[in-house]
């Protein structure tokens, strides 16, 4: 039988992925940041541009502002429904997980669309004040709020998903162990529970962080346009502008910022946990 | 403890309740985002039916979906094999590149496939969104082809091999069957990844490959066609009988073993 190194027989199964995106997917990125350095002429300009415009550091700074706040309200939400999910072994327990299924599985716009109408001036907040006299409603589509609001909605099913992969495997003996030796039920949760779980919050903050920052359609069609985040002025330099330079740039600048969290990330948890290994 | 559950429901609420609202939206016979709707009919049904500019997409979508997810398959079927199977050299970096897809934000991939694209001129077409597509259904493919090949008892192959059967015949008749579940699942992740990305779609799908996302994002940014409610209420139900479609299989599957 013929015999083959092992190394040769990995690289020639692995070869078809790896040449396939080292060719359609590394090359258009270094496409854009060959751009950003030399559209459309050779030097650091756009860079400068971005760091030093009042516009583009305010956009930087609206940007990771709302990948903090959908992130610690994702958290807040996610981790007691996560929690109940993981501990509760009846009926109650399927149908959150049944429900938190179908809403991570649910289009991003179809539910962006379903808080247009709610947010709407002829939606149901609007006939509530009418039918209550409270007069004329706030201000609430095209606001940076509805835009939080929406993304933490969106959000929400992933760092569910990511808290309760790791709960479910915490086994009830250990908060058990800890009441038997009188812990007080809090102390054993934030002694016990809480440190067991902590790798779930960790994954999911990252999820909901990085996909956060790079955002399109959910603060292009909610967000007020005042505030509007990075991903929304790369659009617009390239759609209307025809900027690619300065939109390759602004690209560059929110790819380091999402490489700079995942280093970090990775310092913390390591990214091969995600393969389970 | 009953503090911590009343939380939890009104967070499921929230979750869900929002959503609900398209059903009868998608009944309206308001030509606006009015809800509670003024009156209901079917006629946005029978509007999303006739008009090519809805169910146009909602054929590329399909046919993009489905292209993806083969081509993707094809990619990531010996991907993975070779990196739960092997160990060698490099073997850390080509598992880590293999996910990079899923750490780039979408929109810096959509305006470097927007130019990139269009030098061979695939910009606006079918290939070209199955070309950028199959590069982010890549990494959700590799992990879950990965976990169903760790899953999986080598003995099985052992046993052929020592019957007789060389690596190709093991492969086909071993191998490739009893993989055939996290095969099945990792093409639907894929065909789902597709048919829900938006951001590269807007950018390069153009009018004669334009999806279900894009004509979906264009109606809401430009118009308040309810037409939109309907799509979205199909959509809806089409994730709920998954949903219990799996359910089902793997309710079977637990009884039959």
């Amino acid at each position: 039988m013929l015999m083959v190194r092992p190394q040769i027989v990995a690289w020639a199964l692995l070869a078809p992925a790896t040449i396939y995106l080292v060719v359609l997917f590394v090359a258009p990125l270094v496409q854009v940041l060959f751009l950003s350095f030399t559209d459309p002429k050779l030097s650091a300009n756009h860079f400068i541009r971005v760091f030093s415009a009042p516009l583009y550091l305010r956009t930087l700074g609206v940007t990771f502002q709302a990948a903090f706040t959908v992130t610690a309200a994702c958290l807040v939400l996610a981790y007691p429904l996560a929690y109940v999910m993981a501990r509760s072994k009846g009926r109650l327990g399927i149908i959150l997980l049944a429900i938190v299924g179908i809403s991570f599985w649910t289009s991003f716009l179809v539910r962006t669309y379903s808080w247009l109408v709610i947010f709407g001036n002829r939606g149901p907040i609007a006939a509530l004040y009418e039918a209550m006299g409270w007069g004329e409603m706030p201000q609430l589509l095209f606001t940076s709020f509805a835009s939080t609001l929406g993304m933490t909605h969106l959000m929400l099913p992933y760092m569910v998903m990511a808290l309760y992969a790791v709960m479910s495997r915490i086994e009830d003996n250990y908060v058990r162990a800890a009441h038997s030796l009188g812990a007080p039920p809090f102390a054993a949760f934030r002694t016990v529970y809480f440190p067991l779980s902590l790798p779930g919050v960790i994954n999911g903050s990252l999820l909901v962080f990085a996909i956060v920052m790079g955002f399109y359609v959910t603060p292009q069609l909610l967000g007020s346009p005042q505030s509007r985040m990075i991903s929304q002025l790369v659009a617009e330099q390239v759609n209307e502008l025809l900027a690619w330079g300065f939109a390759s740039a602004l690209a560059v600048v929110l790819l380091a910022a999402t490489a700079i969290v995942i280093t970090i990330y990775n310092r913390v948890a390591g990214l091969d946990r995600l393969w389970g290994d | 403890m009953p503090i911590v559950i009343i939380f939890a429901l009104i967070v499921t609420v929230f979750l869900f309740a929002p959503v609900l609202i398209v059903v009868p939206m998608s009944f309206t016979t308001s030509q606006s985002y009015a809800f509670p709707p003024p009156g209901y009919w079917t006629g946005q049904y029978a509007k999303y039916f006739s008009d090519p500019t809805w169910y146009l997409p909602t054929i590329n979508s399909f046919t993009i979906a489905l292209g993806t997810a083969i081509l993707t398959l094809a990619l990531v079927i010996p991907a993975a094999y070779a990196v739960v199977r092997y160990r060698f050299k490099g073997r850390a970096f080509a598992n880590m590149f293999l996910i990079t897809p899923l750490l780039v934000p979408t929109i810096i991939s959509a305006i470097a496939y927007y130019k990139y694209l269009s030098y061979p001129k695939l910009v606006g077409t079918h290939i070209g969104v199955i070309l950028a597509h199959t590069c982010l259904a890549t990494p959700v493919a590799m992990l879950i082809m990965a976990a169903a090949l760790k899953g999986y008892d080598r003995n099985l192959e052992r046993a052929a091999m020592m019957s007789g059967a060389g690596v190709l015949r093991t492969f086909f008749y071993v191998t490739f069957p009893v993989l055939r579940p996290g095969i099945v699942v990792a093409g639907l992740f894929a065909f789902l990844n597709s048919f829900d990305e938006t951001v590269v779609s807007l950018f390069i799908a153009g009018r004669a490959a334009s999806t279900l996302p894009k004509r979906m994002f264009e109606s809401i940014q430009l118009d308040t066609d309810p037409v939109i409610a309907v799509v979205s209420t199909m959509l809806f139900l089409l994730v709920i009988c998954m949903f219990l479609l799996q359910a089902l299989l793997r309710r079977r599957q637990f009884h039959g073993s």
